[in-house]
Protein backbone atom coordinates (compact mmCIF):
# COMPACT_ATOMS: atom_id res chain seq x y z
CA UNK A 1 0.00 0.00 0.00
CA UNK A 2 0.93 3.65 -0.30
CA UNK A 3 2.94 4.42 2.80
CA UNK A 4 0.80 5.46 5.74
CA UNK A 5 2.29 8.46 7.51
CA UNK A 6 1.54 7.69 11.15
CA UNK A 7 2.73 11.10 12.31
CA UNK A 8 0.20 12.88 10.13
CA UNK A 9 -2.43 10.27 10.99
CA UNK A 10 -1.92 11.13 14.65
CA UNK A 11 -2.94 14.73 13.97
CA UNK A 12 -6.52 13.72 13.29
CA UNK A 13 -8.89 13.83 16.23
CA UNK A 14 -11.45 11.19 15.33
CA UNK A 15 -12.18 8.38 12.90
CA UNK A 16 -15.22 7.22 10.95
CA UNK A 17 -15.63 3.49 10.49
CA UNK A 18 -17.68 2.36 7.48
CA UNK A 19 -18.79 -1.17 6.78
CA UNK A 20 -21.53 -2.76 4.72
CA UNK A 21 -24.41 -3.83 6.95
CA UNK A 22 -26.51 -6.95 6.63
CA UNK A 23 -29.14 -4.90 4.75
CA UNK A 24 -26.58 -3.94 2.12
CA UNK A 25 -26.42 -0.29 3.16
CA UNK A 26 -23.13 1.28 4.20
CA UNK A 27 -23.10 1.92 7.95
CA UNK A 28 -20.80 4.69 9.16
CA UNK A 29 -20.07 5.64 12.72
CA UNK A 30 -17.55 8.01 14.27
CA UNK A 31 -15.28 6.99 17.08
CA UNK A 32 -12.05 7.85 18.87
CA UNK A 33 -8.74 6.25 18.07
CA UNK A 34 -5.16 6.13 19.22
CA UNK A 35 -1.87 5.04 17.71
CA UNK A 36 0.31 2.90 19.93
CA UNK A 37 4.12 3.23 19.95
CA UNK A 38 4.38 0.07 17.84
CA UNK A 39 2.17 1.78 15.20
CA UNK A 40 -0.90 -0.26 16.01
CA UNK A 41 -4.08 1.68 15.30
CA UNK A 42 -6.66 1.09 18.01
CA UNK A 43 -10.25 2.24 17.52
CA UNK A 44 -12.69 2.69 20.36
CA UNK A 45 -15.43 0.14 19.80
CA UNK A 46 -18.78 1.76 18.97
CA UNK A 47 -22.12 -0.01 19.28
CA UNK A 48 -22.63 -1.62 15.89
CA UNK A 49 -25.30 -3.85 14.38
CA UNK A 50 -22.71 -6.39 13.29
CA UNK A 51 -19.55 -8.05 14.61
CA UNK A 52 -16.35 -6.40 13.47
CA UNK A 53 -13.83 -9.15 14.12
CA UNK A 54 -12.08 -9.87 10.84
CA UNK A 55 -14.37 -7.49 8.95
CA UNK A 56 -13.16 -5.48 5.98
CA UNK A 57 -13.94 -1.82 6.61
CA UNK A 58 -12.75 1.59 5.62
CA UNK A 59 -11.76 4.16 8.17
CA UNK A 60 -11.87 7.84 7.34
CA UNK A 61 -9.67 10.29 9.21
CA UNK A 62 -10.87 13.75 8.31
CA UNK A 63 -10.24 17.36 9.26
CA UNK A 64 -11.72 20.70 8.24
CA UNK A 65 -11.42 24.08 9.88
CA UNK A 66 -14.42 26.39 9.63
CA UNK A 67 -13.52 29.80 8.21
CA UNK A 68 -14.95 33.00 9.75
CA UNK A 69 -16.57 34.06 6.47
CA UNK A 70 -17.96 30.61 5.74
CA UNK A 71 -16.47 27.57 4.09
CA UNK A 72 -13.55 25.47 5.19
CA UNK A 73 -9.78 25.49 5.31
CA UNK A 74 -7.03 23.09 6.31
CA UNK A 75 -8.89 20.32 4.50
CA UNK A 76 -7.27 16.96 4.77
CA UNK A 77 -8.30 13.33 4.94
CA UNK A 78 -6.90 9.83 4.92
CA UNK A 79 -9.25 7.08 3.79
CA UNK A 80 -7.79 3.75 4.83
CA UNK A 81 -9.11 0.33 3.87
CA UNK A 82 -8.29 -2.57 6.12
CA UNK A 83 -9.47 -5.16 8.59
CA UNK A 84 -10.66 -4.78 12.15
CA UNK A 85 -9.87 -7.25 14.93
CA UNK A 86 -11.66 -7.22 18.27
CA UNK A 87 -9.09 -7.15 21.08
CA UNK A 88 -9.65 -6.38 24.76
CA UNK A 89 -12.89 -4.50 24.12
CA UNK A 90 -11.35 -2.33 21.41
CA UNK A 91 -10.76 -2.67 17.69
CA UNK A 92 -7.28 -3.10 16.30
CA UNK A 93 -7.26 -1.78 12.76
CA UNK A 94 -4.93 -3.38 10.26
CA UNK A 95 -4.50 -0.99 7.29
CA UNK A 96 -4.22 -2.38 3.77
CA UNK A 97 -4.66 0.49 1.31
CA UNK A 98 -4.90 4.24 1.44
CA UNK A 99 -6.13 7.26 -0.46
CA UNK A 100 -5.56 10.73 0.91
CA UNK A 101 -5.48 14.45 0.31
CA UNK A 102 -4.04 17.30 2.31
CA UNK A 103 -4.41 20.69 0.70
CA UNK A 104 -1.29 21.94 2.47
CA UNK A 105 0.73 19.22 0.74
CA UNK A 106 -1.12 19.14 -2.59
CA UNK A 107 -2.85 22.44 -3.39
CA UNK A 108 -6.34 22.14 -4.82
CA UNK A 109 -5.45 23.02 -8.41
CA UNK A 110 -2.70 20.38 -8.40
CA UNK A 111 -5.12 17.88 -6.86
CA UNK A 112 -7.47 18.53 -9.77
CA UNK A 113 -4.66 18.04 -12.29
CA UNK A 114 -3.61 14.80 -10.59
CA UNK A 115 -7.20 13.55 -10.79
CA UNK A 116 -7.52 14.14 -14.55
CA UNK A 117 -7.21 10.40 -15.38
CA UNK A 118 -10.37 9.68 -13.36
CA UNK A 119 -12.18 12.46 -15.23
CA UNK A 120 -11.04 11.07 -18.57
CA UNK A 121 -12.15 7.60 -17.53
CA UNK A 122 -15.62 8.86 -16.60
CA UNK A 123 -16.03 10.79 -19.85
CA UNK A 124 -14.84 7.73 -21.75
CA UNK A 125 -17.50 5.59 -20.09
CA UNK A 126 -20.19 8.14 -20.98
CA UNK A 127 -19.00 8.28 -24.59
CA UNK A 128 -19.06 4.50 -24.82
CA UNK A 129 -22.64 4.39 -23.51
CA UNK A 130 -23.72 6.99 -26.08
CA UNK A 131 -22.11 5.02 -28.90
CA UNK A 132 -23.54 1.69 -27.77
CA UNK B 1 -15.29 10.40 1.53
CA UNK B 2 -15.75 13.94 2.83
CA UNK B 3 -18.62 15.55 0.90
CA UNK B 4 -20.64 18.76 0.76
CA UNK B 5 -24.29 17.64 0.76
CA UNK B 6 -27.31 19.91 0.33
CA UNK B 7 -30.73 19.17 1.81
CA UNK B 8 -33.71 19.95 -0.39
CA UNK B 9 -36.67 20.50 1.98
CA UNK B 10 -39.25 20.45 -0.83
CA UNK B 11 -38.39 16.88 -1.85
CA UNK B 12 -36.86 15.62 1.39
CA UNK B 13 -33.84 14.48 -0.61
CA UNK B 14 -30.16 15.27 -0.30
CA UNK B 15 -28.03 16.33 -3.24
CA UNK B 16 -24.30 16.02 -3.72
CA UNK B 17 -22.59 17.33 -6.82
CA UNK B 18 -19.36 15.70 -7.84
CA UNK B 19 -16.77 16.70 -10.40
CA UNK B 20 -15.88 14.03 -12.93
CA UNK B 21 -12.36 14.40 -11.50
CA UNK B 22 -13.63 12.82 -8.29
CA UNK B 23 -16.26 10.58 -9.85
CA UNK B 24 -15.45 7.25 -8.25
CA UNK B 25 -18.46 7.68 -5.98
CA UNK B 26 -20.74 8.17 -9.00
CA UNK B 27 -19.33 5.03 -10.59
CA UNK B 28 -20.04 3.16 -7.37
CA UNK B 29 -23.60 4.51 -7.18
CA UNK B 30 -24.28 3.23 -10.69
CA UNK B 31 -23.18 -0.25 -9.57
CA UNK B 32 -24.95 -0.14 -6.20
CA UNK B 33 -27.34 2.70 -5.29
CA UNK B 34 -27.35 1.98 -1.55
CA UNK B 35 -25.45 4.81 0.16
CA UNK B 36 -25.09 6.56 3.48
CA UNK B 37 -24.32 10.11 4.51
CA UNK B 38 -22.84 10.65 7.97
CA UNK B 39 -23.12 14.05 9.65
CA UNK B 40 -20.74 13.79 12.58
CA UNK B 41 -18.27 16.66 12.44
CA UNK B 42 -19.77 19.75 14.12
CA UNK B 43 -17.57 21.98 11.94
CA UNK B 44 -19.43 20.79 8.88
CA UNK B 45 -22.74 19.37 10.08
CA UNK B 46 -23.82 22.31 12.26
CA UNK B 47 -25.73 19.69 14.27
CA UNK B 48 -23.88 20.32 17.50
CA UNK B 49 -22.38 17.21 19.02
CA UNK B 50 -25.12 14.99 17.63
CA UNK B 51 -24.26 12.47 14.92
CA UNK B 52 -26.74 11.50 12.23
CA UNK B 53 -26.46 8.79 9.61
CA UNK B 54 -28.77 8.91 6.60
CA UNK B 55 -29.06 5.70 4.62
CA UNK B 56 -30.75 5.97 1.27
CA UNK B 57 -30.98 5.23 -2.41
CA UNK B 58 -28.85 7.34 -4.71
CA UNK B 59 -29.25 8.21 -8.35
CA UNK B 60 -26.44 9.65 -10.46
CA UNK B 61 -27.56 12.19 -13.06
CA UNK B 62 -24.85 12.95 -15.61
CA UNK B 63 -27.09 14.02 -18.47
CA UNK B 64 -25.88 17.63 -18.32
CA UNK B 65 -22.42 17.78 -16.79
CA UNK B 66 -21.92 21.43 -17.72
CA UNK B 67 -25.13 22.93 -16.37
CA UNK B 68 -27.19 20.32 -14.50
CA UNK B 69 -25.55 21.17 -11.17
CA UNK B 70 -25.98 24.94 -11.47
CA UNK B 71 -29.45 24.89 -9.93
CA UNK B 72 -27.77 23.93 -6.63
CA UNK B 73 -25.23 26.73 -6.72
CA UNK B 74 -27.18 28.83 -4.24
CA UNK B 75 -26.98 25.99 -1.68
CA UNK B 76 -23.26 25.60 -2.38
CA UNK B 77 -22.58 29.34 -2.08
CA UNK B 78 -24.11 29.37 1.41
CA UNK B 79 -21.71 26.69 2.59
CA UNK B 80 -18.63 27.81 0.65
CA UNK B 81 -18.89 31.50 -0.26
CA UNK B 82 -15.48 31.44 -1.97
CA UNK B 83 -16.80 29.09 -4.63
CA UNK B 84 -17.53 32.14 -6.78
CA UNK B 85 -13.81 32.80 -7.06
CA UNK B 86 -13.36 29.34 -8.59
CA UNK B 87 -16.40 29.86 -10.77
CA UNK B 88 -14.83 33.05 -12.12
CA UNK B 89 -11.97 30.86 -13.34
CA UNK B 90 -14.27 28.30 -14.89
CA UNK B 91 -12.00 27.76 -17.88
CA UNK B 92 -8.92 27.18 -15.70
CA UNK B 93 -10.75 24.55 -13.65
CA UNK B 94 -12.55 23.17 -16.68
CA UNK B 95 -13.15 19.55 -15.65
CA UNK B 96 -13.84 20.53 -12.04
CA UNK B 97 -16.96 22.19 -13.39
CA UNK B 98 -18.13 19.13 -15.25
CA UNK B 99 -20.30 17.82 -12.45
CA UNK B 100 -22.52 14.86 -11.79
CA UNK B 101 -25.62 15.39 -9.63
CA UNK B 102 -26.23 12.67 -7.06
CA UNK B 103 -29.71 12.60 -5.52
CA UNK B 104 -30.14 10.65 -2.29
CA UNK B 105 -33.61 9.58 -1.17
CA UNK B 106 -33.46 8.82 2.58
CA UNK B 107 -34.77 5.43 3.70
CA UNK B 108 -33.54 5.23 7.27
CA UNK B 109 -32.07 7.76 9.70
CA UNK B 110 -29.90 6.70 12.61
CA UNK B 111 -29.00 9.22 15.30
CA UNK B 112 -26.58 9.27 18.21
CA UNK B 113 -27.53 11.86 20.82
CA UNK B 114 -24.49 13.98 21.74
CA UNK B 115 -22.49 11.85 19.31
CA UNK B 116 -22.17 9.10 21.90
CA UNK B 117 -21.56 6.08 19.69
CA UNK B 118 -20.96 3.83 22.69
CA UNK B 119 -24.75 3.78 23.12
CA UNK B 120 -27.37 2.22 20.87
CA UNK B 121 -28.60 4.87 18.43
CA UNK B 122 -32.19 5.87 17.70
CA UNK B 123 -33.59 4.78 14.34
CA UNK B 124 -36.25 6.45 12.22
CA UNK B 125 -37.89 5.12 9.07
CA UNK B 126 -37.41 1.67 7.63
Amino acid sequence: MTSLDYQRLGNFTYAVITLVGDDGFPFSVSTDFKILPDKKIVLQKPVLPTKLDGKRVNVLFNHITGLPGGGYGERRYMLVWGTTHEEHGTLRFEPKSLSEWDEKILPFDQYCAKSAPQGAKYLGTLQASVEA
Amino acid sequence: MPLLPFYLPDSGKFVVTSSILFSKKAENVKKNPKVSLLFSNPEGSHAGKHAVLVQGIAHADDTDLDHGWEKYLSFWRKKEPYIDAYLAEREKFGWFWKRIVLHVEPKKIIAWKNGDTSRTPEEFGA
